[in-house]
């Protein structure tokens, strides 16, 4: 994110989230055997090569990105059109369960190196990215893949994010069908 | 009587024409209870209340659980970020 300013260098991360005049800009970040962890619900663009560089190791080697973007034509299912998708969140909740959704990841994988999971949200377009998980490791045969996989499966489930769909035809509020489990 | 805070967010926020609102409840008032006490006091929520997910603190919350001194809880549909 533009918006973020290293206040030390690595691995003290220590990351001061900045309010951007458009509104919410919010980081967190987590020192796990120093191994950066980025957690965050934002209204900025994903900067994606700002991400990469502060999950990056002198050790990595490989990085596993998965993004998702607003698609304008669906033709799986139910075929429609998409104008734009409106999304919210309860941040200090969503954010707090991110951070358990990359503790899981390391308990999985512990030879995952950095992890980055970043929503944004507000109205977003087609073809705009919404959302950015990305886990590093020393190689690609390392289960990195997975726990890319993973993370975006688990953001899907528990993380309190929602979005509403807008089409020439009307609107319509996306609802996932996950069922939180006491302790989740 | 326990003053709780509680957040809506989006099926739930459009149908209480509100993000949130302050409530005073009974010290053992459950999480079934407060669903209870919503649908007879807010007949647009009544038809929500079958699928809603309910936190307390900001961790999910399970019918039994009894709301504790001024939580913050919310109550939305199931997640869909991404």
């Amino acid at each position: 994110m533009q918006s973020w300013q290293c206040s030390l260098p690595f691995p003290e991360v220590n990351v001061i989230a900045r309010m951007a005049s458009s509104g919410v800009a919010v980081s967190n970040t987590m020192n796990d055997m120093n191994f950066p962890t980025i957690f965050s619900i934002t209204e900025d663009e994903i900067d994606l090569n700002d991400l990469l560089e502060r999950i990056t190791l002198d050790s990595t080697g490989a990085a596993a990105i998965f993004a998702g973007m607003v698609r304008g034509e669906t033709r799986r299912g139910n075929a429609h059109d998409t104008e734009y998708l409106e999304y919210e969140a309860y941040i200090p909740m969503a954010e707090a369960k991110m951070k358990q959704v990359a503790e899981e990841i390391r308990a999985k994988w512990p030879v995952v190196e950095g992890i980055a999971i970043v929503q944004r949200i507000g109205k977003l377009y087609p073809k705009t990215p919404t959302v950015l998980i990305a886990c590093t490791a020393a190689h690609r045969d390392t289960g990195v893949f997975d726990a890319a996989h993973y993370g975006i499966d688990r953001l899907k489930e528990i993380v309190p994010i929602w979005k509403k769909e807008v089409s020439p035809s009307g609107e319509f509020w996306v609802e996932g069908n996950y069922v939180p489990k006491a302790g989740e | 009587m326990n003053r709780v805070k509680l957040l809506f967010f989006a099926t739930l926020r459009e149908r209480a024409g509100a993000k949130s609102m302050e409530l005073d409840i009974p010290p053992d008032l459950t999480v079934q209870g407060l669903k209870d006490k919503l649908s007879a006091e807010y007949p647009n929520l009544k038809a929500s209340m079958s699928s809603v997910l309910i936190t307390i603190n900001r961790e999910y919350a399970f019918d039994e659980a009894v709301i504790p001194q001024n939580a913050e809880l919310a109550m939305f549909p199931p997640v869909s970020g991404g």
